[in-house]
This record gives structure tokens, C-alpha cells and sequence, in this order.
């Protein structure tokens, strides 16, 4: 008796189960939407037909969630922007957004719902080279063009992948390639004779750090200090002192924001004054400013993008941003809109959108023979799918941001102040 | 690794053991009153911390003032739990159960502070204490200064409670043996959901400091999860100066550790001293009579 | 009228053959991917609750072996170019002595110490994974090879399954025969009393042990599936407390005492989650729902999600009367007394 009991229950289950898949079949079709997106704006000029459909899944929660909804809004700007001028091929844009919490096997799994489930007609790419290296083996398999706002690391380039483009100017090792050159062309007497590196335990973030350090050691200054920190790191006093105590001449930061943060407060604390102090993405944020005050003098960073430069369509990308979301667009928002003016050229010039590898491949044989006119500036890429173009470099004087390298270039705002002033 | 680096490591290191200190009594609390391994409470910690956070922001408190207003709060929510959730556990999988029950109390806060409050990074910077005193070349943070100091005086105030009032000789006595504390009279139910007030409330003072001391995000807790159980492990389950001990003790050699090899090898000392306890001596090296074998 | 042997023994044929059958049955290539994923955490909650099921010791700290097979296949295909049905078997070999090595130190403490022991394993684990950078990749992840460059995406997914399937069936089994077997009656001593048990002559050192290992032998070849299959390793998502603690609640949901129990609570779990991520992943919901799921299965289903159920069926039942309907004879056939 108690065995039938038992297994009844087994029954019943699996026969739930039957019904649930099936529901979640029908569910997730009839919920496109799942996810705060935009649809086609109320303008002059909707475009009507079939829409284009276009998958895209991206850290909204989690460890990267910040960058991840920086990117979101620059993707929901671009739409805007498109449909309001007629939408692609005369079709209006939708984006359909899932979430991966920061999580591989998640993001896997979303870009693989929207491909084989909603079966989407192109896809963008996520945040972050942990993210990018998993979904873009996703979208290869199943054909499908691949252009990234931010996987930039080296080892994104390394994995055989004909599919992926990365829409920014540079790759994480060459964001800092100005600044090297201008480092090592000073005279001998002036240049900086020791570095040190403290990098977040990402591949980003090192990718920038190490790409910049094996061009300073190659130009014979010495590293005194390499300091390495798991993400999620939020006391940085300890890993302060070990380069405080190596006092080099210049310190480089391989960072996100808050470790950007963490390390120059602890600096401060602890008196160490370098000469030069660069950090990768931090000093980017407007948000910087607010959280170290007047320290932010004469600190360094390497920057794709900057809302005053006159290149493409940058003017009006800005404006459309501060329409559609009510804020100013930042690195991470124009990223997503290069993503998205590369793949709109792509997709007009070559006059097809849908899945299937015809389609896909020429998009993508497209991308990798023409040059591009985007918010960055001119973008080409090479057979991997790296950049070609260069990061500018960024400094902060007088509480704003400066464009201070390449010298005499049209984009130089300012010159560079160095020594820095202590903070 | 140079004389003025270890100095500066070391002192970094006891300033963190002394909120480790705060923080790993409530915990061992916890486990001396009720036998329940309470995960959730470095997510109550962060809670507070995010408690702070806003009513600072709103209505421009001090942080650290914000611990009238948090602890009291803290020391009823504990004991409701203890009440309303823990007591009606089934004693015989009470270690399973109480670890899923505080477990599942953890994700509740994390996705509640993340829902709440989003997943950006949150601090607090008080004018008084951005800078650091020196002393004999060594840099000490005025921040980490004063949440020692908290820290300090709210452990010695616990201890006295427990050495010298009649409630805490009625609470070390539940710990020791509740069988025989019950048959000399002490109501043990109220003894239990008032360890478990002061633990939390613990946690609400702990997390006022971290507000001042450094970011916070909602999944933060679980790097304290494993640090703090390797300490009360270390000093002992249910001792209360022993776990204070054992915080000082690791924290110290995790400052030193971290300025030497780096992140990564500071974490794992926690660990290495765990299982080194557990194979020598498992009911912990600090806790005195007070410790038990589990 | 079917016998209750019979009936059983169809419920289970129908459940297998729903789940041989759902592969081809799946709607398209995200189904499949997700029937993969809810079967390999079949695998794992059943392979938990040879510990936490028989033991009752929780370990919080399972994906510990999860990682170590999927890292050690990894790195035995990519640096020692072993074939992978190979690299599977090495690592796993590996993963059981490791088991061994730790359960010995493990096992001298028990409930609330055990379960601190097995969340500083994993933590150890994730950590010494993110540093090792020329062995595992550190944060970057370790991209493991498929198993066959011939194969697309979406008969990988099948031939894994079935993979998956396979063990766990081979899971299952064990589970059965521990259960009616002598060493599961010296493990279910333990988990009731187990001093008594000690006093009575149960080596229990050794089965727990014993059981520890081959609970973690089982997690670590579906690592080694798991890298094989999914081809991306990322140290803090595979050596992580979630993933342990998603096996002890679907174990935990489906009734640790039941056969069956880790399966169904995967079955409904795995697919609830993934559904809330994609419904409500734009907050933390989906988190606050898992806590509040886990809060309300330990408060008010301790034993599981089966005997609810069951107790559910049992009122639209027969109502089992005191009056017998079978003879002395078929009474005494039952219970194998004699004539």
C-alpha cells in the first residue's frame, strides 16, 4: 500500500512537468518583452512591417550589473534613433533583453533561448570578457554575427571566432598605447624610473594594466609592485600599503569604479604621492568626481569615447540620450550604440536581417572588409574581429575632464599636467 | 617584505580583527544559545549597514548615531526570529534545518536589499574621518580607528553582561548545559530569544561601522560567511572571549598576509586555520570551559 | 486490478520514457539545453543526498567535487591531451581520493561544524581557482574542447543528455541498493544516533567516509560532463555556495528519504528557476523567491515535497479501513512466516 502511495506522487509529477514545459513554450513566446525595453518611439516617421527582432542578453543584476544597464540604455537609445528615421531595411527595431546576473552559464542559456526559442534575427553582445567568451561561442555555432560592446580583453581575440566584432576603438592591451609612448618620450631625467600595478582579477582589467606594463618594461622602468585582487574586493588599505611602501614613481590601476575608488582613498590615507596615476575605467564616470572630490586632480585614464568629441553622429547620439533616459550617456551607453550603428550599416549595406548563415556570414564578411563612421571615430577590424583605431587618454583638471593625449590631435582638449599635483 | 610594511600590515590586520571581533560573537552567541548555525548573519550585518546608509541620507543623521535607532530594531527582529522561526525546528535535523532556514533568511535579505537599494556599490564618507593618524610610521586610518573602537567598547560591554549581570550567568548557563539550566530555574525560552536579540544587535552596530569604514553591494556577505565561522571555530563554539581572541589573532595575520602575498593567500589563512583546528584540537584553542565539541 | 509491484514498476517505465523521449520531443534547441541542465541537477541533488540523505549531514560545500571534476577534466584534455573519455575516468579517480583525504578530516565533527567545514572547502577551492592562472585559466575560465568538432551545438546536446541520463541512472541504483543494503542501515544508525551507533559496532568513521566519497565521485563525473559539454569554466560560478545549496533544496524539496525525492525536486526546481530568471531577472526577485521557496520547504515540508503530496492523493484514495481484505493465509504469505 505505502509503495503505491509513494510512486503516486512520482506520477503526478512528471505528468506537471509535461505540462509546465509546455507552457513555458508558449510562455516565454508570448512574453518578448521580458525586461524593460523600448519599444519603437512615437516620432514622425514609425516604421511599419515586420519588426526586426534582436536578442541581447545583459548583466542587470549581479556583479556587473551597473556597466550592464550602462550598455542597456545606449542600446535603447540606438533603436530610438533608428526608428525614428525609418526604421532598418524600412523595419522597425525591437530589443529583447534578458537578464544573466553576471552568470556564464546564464548568459549561455539566454542567448541560446533567444536564438533557438524566439529565434531573434540578430544578436548583440553582453558585458564583460567573461561573458562575451561563452555567448559568443553561443552565437557561433549557430551562425550568427557577433558584434560586442565589451569584451575586450586579449584572450576574446584568441578563440578562433568568425563571427565576433569588438565596438570600440581599441582592445584592453592597447587602451593605454598613447600613454606609453608619451611616458616613454620623455628625456631620461623626467621620465617616471619605477611603476607599480594593482589589477582586478579580470581579464579586462588586466589586459589593460599588463598591456600598458609590458610596454614600460620594454622601455626599461622598473615594476617595484604588482598587486592583484579578487572582484568584490572592498577594503583596499592592505593592498595599498604594499605599493605605498615600494613608493614608485607611477602607479597604474587595471579597475572598474569602485576599486578605482577604494585605492585612491587608500593612497590618501596612507600619504602616498605619485608622480603619475592612472586607472582604467573609474575616472571615466562622471560619478568619480563625486566620490574622491578634489583627488581626482591629475588622475589618468584611457577612454574610448568622450560626449564632447565631434565624430559620426556623436552630437545627436548624446542628445537623443539625454531625451530618451533624462541623463547624460556614458562610455558604457555609447559602446552599445557603436554595437548597434555597426551592425545597422552592416545589415543596409548587405540588405538582409534573419537568421541563417547566408545572411550572417555576409554581414560579417561585410564588417570585416569596410571601414566604419561611427560615435568613436573611423572603426576598421582586423581578421579576428580586434579594432584597429586607438583609446584616448583622459585626465581630470579642475574638477572636469580633459583630452590630453594624443597630442595635436583634434580631439586634445588640454594639455598634460605631469608631475600630478598631490591629492 | 620591509620592517615598516609588516608594522603597517599588522596594525591594518588588528584594526580588522576588532571587527571581527564585534561580528564573530553574535555569531558564536548564536551557536552557544540555540546549537544553530546562523548563515544569515553577516546578511543581517549588510542589512544594517544599508539601514544606516539611508537614514543618513535622509535625514542627514550620523552614522554612527543611526545605532539608536538600528540596534534596538535589530534586538526585537532577533528575537522574533529565534521565536517565530528557529524554535520550530525539529530538534533531531536541527543542524540541517537551521542552516537552510538562515540560509534561506540570507537570500531573502541579499535579493530584498538588492531589489530595494539595486546592486550599486554603497559608502559612506564622514568628513571626520577621511584621513589617517600616524603613529611611529604607521598609517592608521581614523575610520578603522574608530570602528575599533565601537567594536572594543561594545564587546567589553557584552562581556561584562555575561560575566557579571544575573541574565548573563543565566545565558552562559543555557549555553553550557539548558537541561540543568532549566531545572535550577531559568526560563531558557527567554534566555534563548534574548541571546539571539543581542547577537543581531550585534550585527546592527557592526554594520553602522562598516557604512563609514568601506562599499558595500548586497552579495557582500558571503566573503564574511567564511572568515567568521573559521573564527569561532578557531576560538571555540559558544565562547565569547574566545572568538574575541581568535578574530584579533587571524585578523592580525591576515593584514600581514595581505601586504606580503597578496588577496587571495590572506583569504585562504582563514581556511588553513579552520581545518587545522578541526584535525587538532575541534573544540577550538580559546574558548575554556565554555567550548564545546561539535 | 494491478498488484502494487506492478503499479510502481509502471510509474517508473512511464517516467523513463518520458525522459528518453524528451530529447527528440523538445521543441527546439533551448529545450533541449534545458532538459540537459535539469537532468545534470538530477544528478547532483541525488548524488548529495547519498550524504545528506542517509548521514544527515549537510554539506553545503558539494560543488567543491562538481569543480574539481570539471577543472581536473578540463586540464587533463588540454594540457596532457588525454582523450576525454579518459581524462573523465583520471579525474574522477582524483576527485575520490581527494574526497577520502578531506572526508577523513571532515568527518571528526559533525551537524552545524560539518556544515561550516564544507563552505570553507568551497570557498578554498573558488579562490585557489581564480589564482592558479597557468593551470586553470585563473578568471578568465577554461575553455574546454567538445568532445567531437563534428557534432553542432544541438546534437551536443543530445548525446549529453543521454550522457547525463545515464548516470543518472547509475545514481539512482546506488541509492538503491545502499538504501536496502547493510552499510545504508549503518548510515541511517549514524544519522539518528550516531554515538549509539558507535556504541553498537558501527564502523562509522569509515562508512561516512566511504559515503562521502562515493557521494563525491558521482558529483565530480557530472563536472566532468558538465565541462565537456558546456566547453566554459569560470571558477566562481562552478566552486559556488548556490550551487550547493540549489542541490540541498531540490533535495531537500523532493524528500531526502524517498528514491526519487533529488530527482523530482530537480524536475521542479531547475525549470522554476530558469523561468524566473527570464520572467523577473531585472531585480533580485528571482532571489528572494528561492529564499522564500527554501524558507517555507524547512519550515513547513521538512520531509520533502513527496510525502505532501502523497498524503494529498492518499484523501481522494481509498480510505484504509481496519477491516482486512485478505485472508490469514495471504496475511501470513505477506509478512513470509510460516505455514
Amino acid at each position: 500500500m505505502r509503495q503505491i502511495r509513494r510512486h503516486r506522487p512520482l506520477l503526478a509529477s512528471v505528468v506537471t512537468l509535461g505540462l509546465l514545459l509546455t507552457a513555458c513554450g508558449e510562455d516565454d513566446a508570448d512574453d518578448p518583452t521580458a525586461g524593460g525595453n523600448d519599444s519603437p518611439g512615437d516620432s514622425e516617421e514609425t516604421p511599419t512591417g515586420d519588426p526586426i527582432t534582436i536578442g541581447i542578453s545583459l548583466p542587470l543584476t549581479g556583479d556587473f550589473s551597473e556597466p550592464g544597464k550602462g550598455i542597456q540604455e545606449g542600446y535603447e537609445t540606438w533603436a530610438a534613433m533608428v526608428n525614428d528615421s525609418g526604421g532598418l531595411l524600412d523595419r522597425p527595431v525591437e530589443l529583447i533583453f534578458r537578464d544573466d546576473a553576471s552568470d556564464p552559464n546564464k548568459v549561455v542559456s539566454d542567448y541560446e533561448s533567444l536564438i533557438t526559442q524566439e529565434e531573434v534575427d540578430l544578436v548583440f553582445g553582453p558585458f564583460s570578457t567573461r561573458l562575451v567568451i561563452p555567448a559568443a561561442g553561443v552565437a557561433e555555432s549557430y551562425d550568427m554575427l557577433f558584434v560586442e560592446p565589451a569584451g575586450a580583453a586579449p584572450e576574446v581575440f584568441e578563440q578562433g571566432f568568425e563571427y565576433l566584432f569588438y565596438a570600440a576603438p581599441a582592445i584592453a592591451s592597447d587602451h593605454y598605447n598613447y600613454l606609453a609612448e608619451w611616458i616613454l618620450g620623455l628625456p631620461e631625467d623626467e621620465r617616471p624610473q619605477t611603476a607599480a600595478y594593482a589589477a582586478l582579477d579580470d581579464p579586462f582589467a588586466q589586459g589593460t594594466a599588463y598591456g600598458l606594463k609590458e610596454k614600460l618594461e620594454a622601455g626599461g622602468i622598473e615594476t617595484v609592485a604588482d598587486e592583484v585582487y579578487p572582484p568584490g574586493t572592498t577594503g583596499f588599505t592592505a593592498i595599498a600599503a604594499g605599493i605605498a611602501d615600494a613608493d614608485a614613481d607611477m602607479v597604474v590601476g587595471g579597475t572598474q569604479f569602485e576599486d578605482t575608488v577604494g585605492l585612491l582613498r587608500a593612497f590618501q590615507d596612507l600619504g602616498y604621492q605619485p608622480d603619475l596615476a592612472a586607472f582604467s575605467t573609474g575616472p571615466t564616470l562622471p560619478e568619480f568626481e563625486e566620490a574622491v572630490g578634489a583627488a581626482s586632480e591629475g588622475v589618468i585614464a584611457p577612454v574610448g569615447w568622450s560626449v564632447e568629441a565631434d565624430l559620426g553622429a556623436n552630437q545627436e547620439f548624446a542628445e537623443k540620450h539625454r531625451e530618451v533616459h533624462g541623463k547624460e550617456p556614458d562610455e558604457d551607453a555609447a559602446n552599445g550604440f557603436t554595437t548597434g550603428e555597426i551592425v545597422a550599416a552592416a545589415v543596409e549595406a548587405v540588405e538582409c536581417a534573419e537568421q541563417g548563415e547566408e545572411c550572417q556570414r555576409a554581414l560579417a564578411d561585410y564588417i570585416r572588409e569596410n571601414e566604419f563612421d561611427t560615435i568613436v571615430g573611423p572603426l576598421s577590424f582586423d581578421e579576428a574581429g580586434r579594432p584597429q583605431s586607438a583609446h584616448m587618454i583622459l585626465q581630470w583638471q579642475g574638477g572636469e575632464i580633459q583630452i590630453v593625449l594624443p597630442e595635436d590631435s583634434e580631439v586634445q582638449t588640454a594639455d598634460i599636467q605631469y608631475p600630478k599635483a598631490p591629492w | 617584505m620591509s620592517g615598516s610594511l609588516f608594522a603597517q600590515g599588522l596594525a591594518l590586520g588588528l584594526l580588522a580583527g576588532g571587527l571581527y571581533a564585534l561580528l564573530s560573537s553574535g555569531l558564536t552567541l548564536y551557536f552557544g544559545v540555540m546549537r544553530v548555525v546562523m548563515v544569515a548573519h553577516p546578511a543581517f550585518l549588510f542589512l544594517a549597514a544599508y539601514t544606516t546608509y539611508f537614514l543618513h541620507r535622509v535625514t542627514g543623521m550620523d552614522p554612527l548615531l543611526t545605532i539608536v535607532v538600528t540596534v534596538p530594531l535589530f534586538f526585537v527582529v532577533g528575537i522574533g526570529i529565534q521565536r517565530l522561526l528557529v524554535s520550530r525546528l525539529a530538534p533531531e535535523s536541527l543542524a540541517m534545518m537551521s542552516v537552510l532556514l538562515t540560509f534561506a533568511l540570507a537570500l531573502l535579505i541579499e535579493g530584498g536589499l538588492g531589489v530595494v537599494a539595486t546592486g550599486s556599490y554603497r559608502s559612506i564618507t564622514v568628513e571626520y574621518a577621511t584621513s589617517a593618524v600616524r603613529v611611529f610610521g604607521v598609517a592608521l586610518p581614523i575610520d578603522k580607528l574608530i570602528g575599533f573602537g565601537i567594536a572594543a567598547v561594545t564587546f567589553v560591554a557584552i562581556f561584562l553582561i555575561l560575566r557579571v549581570t544575573r541574565f548573563g550567568k543565566a545565558l552562559r548557563a543555557t549555553i553550557q548545559h539548558p537541561t540543568a539550566a532549566m531545572l535550577v530555574g531559568i526560563d531558557t525560552n527567554r534566555v534563548r530569544g534574548i541571546g539571539f536579540g543581542i547577537g543581531l544587535a550585534t550585527a546592527a552596530i557592526g554594520g553602522a561601522v562598516l557604512a563609514i569604514i568601506d562599499p558595500f553591494f548586497p552579495a557582500a556577505h558571503w566573503d564574511y560567511i567564511g572568515k567568521l565561522m573559521a573564527i569561532i571555530v578557531v576560538g571555540g563554539l559558544g565562547s565569547v572571549q574566545g572568538a574575541a581572541i581568535a578574530a584579533l589573532l587571524l585578523g592580525a595575520i591576515e593584514g600581514v598576509v595581505q601586504v606580503s602575498a597578496g588577496a587571495t593567500w590572506a583569504g585562504l589563512i582563514f581556511y588553513g586555520f579552520l581545518f587545522a583546528t578541526l584535525l587538532l584540537r575541534p573544540q577550538g584553542f580559546f574558548g575554556g570551559r565554555l567550548a564545546e565539541r561539535f | 486490478m494491478m498488484t502494487v509491484a506492478a503499479a510502481r514498476r509502471a510509474a517508473i517505465v512511464v517516467a523513463a520514457a518520458v525522459l528518453l523521449v524528451y530529447p527528440w520531443i523538445a521543441p527546439n534547441s533551448y529545450m533541449r539545453y534545458a532538459g540537459v541542465l535539469v537532468v545534470m541537477y538530477a544528478v547532483l541533488a541525488t548524488s548529495w543526498n547519498l550524504v545528506g540523505g542517509f548521514t544527515g549531514y549537510v554539506s553545503l560545500g558539494h560543488a567543491a567535487f562538481f569543480g574539481l571534476g570539471a577543472y581536473g577534466t578540463g586540464i587533463l584534455i588540454i594540457d596532457l591531451a588525454v582523450p576525454h573519455v579518459l581524462a573523465l575516468a583520471i579525474s574522477t579517480v582524483g576527485v575520490v581520493v581527494f574526497a577520502v583525504v578531506v572526508g577523513l578530516a571532515a568527518v571528526r565533527v559533525r551537524g552545524a561544524s560539518f556544515v561550516i567545514v564544507s563552505i570553507a572547502l568551497v570557498t578554498m577551492m573558488s579562490l585557489i581557482a581564480q589564482d592558479a592562472r597557468e593551470l586553470t585559466g585563473g578568471s578568465s575560465g577554461l575553455r574546454v574542447p567538445p568532445i567531437s568538432e563534428d557534432l553542432d551545438r544541438t546534437s551536443n546536446h543530445l548525446l549529453f543528455f543521454n550522457l547525463f541520463a545515464a548516470l543518472l541512472l547509475l545514481a539512482t541504483l546506488a541509492w538503491w541498493f545502499i538504501d536496502r543494503s547493510r552499510f545504508g542501515a549503518g548510515l541511517k544508525a549514524i544519522r539518528e544516533d550516531e554515538d549509539k551507533a558507535e556504541a553498537l559496532g558501527v564502523p562509522t568513521t569509515a562508512y561516512k567516509v566511504a559515503v562521502f566519497a562515493l557521494s563525491a565521485g558521482f558529483t565530480g563525473v557530472a563536472g566532468g560532463l558538465y565541462g565537456m559539454w558546456f566547453g566554459n569554466l569560470d571558477p566562481i560560478f562552478v566552486f559556488s555556495i548556490i550551487v550547493g545549496a540549489n542541490m540541498v533544496i531540490m533535495a531537500l524539496l523532493g524528500g531526502v528519504r524517498h528514491l526519487f525525492g533529488p530527482t523530482v525536486g530537480a524536475l521542479i526546481v531547475a525549470p522554476a528557476s530558469e523561468y524566473f530568471l527570464t520572467r523577473f531577472g531585472e531585480t533580485q526577485i528571482h532571489v528572494v523567491f528561492s529564499g522564500v521557496l527554501l524558507g517555507i520547504v524547512v519550515l513547513f515540508m521538512p520531509d520533502g515535497i513527496i510525502p505532501k503530496v502523497g498524503a494529498l492523493l492518499r484523501r481522494f484514495g481509498p480510505v484504509s479501513s481496519s477491516i482486512r481484505e485478505e485472508t490469514q493465509q495471504e496475511l501470513r504469505d505477506r509478512q513470509g512466516v510460516g505455514a
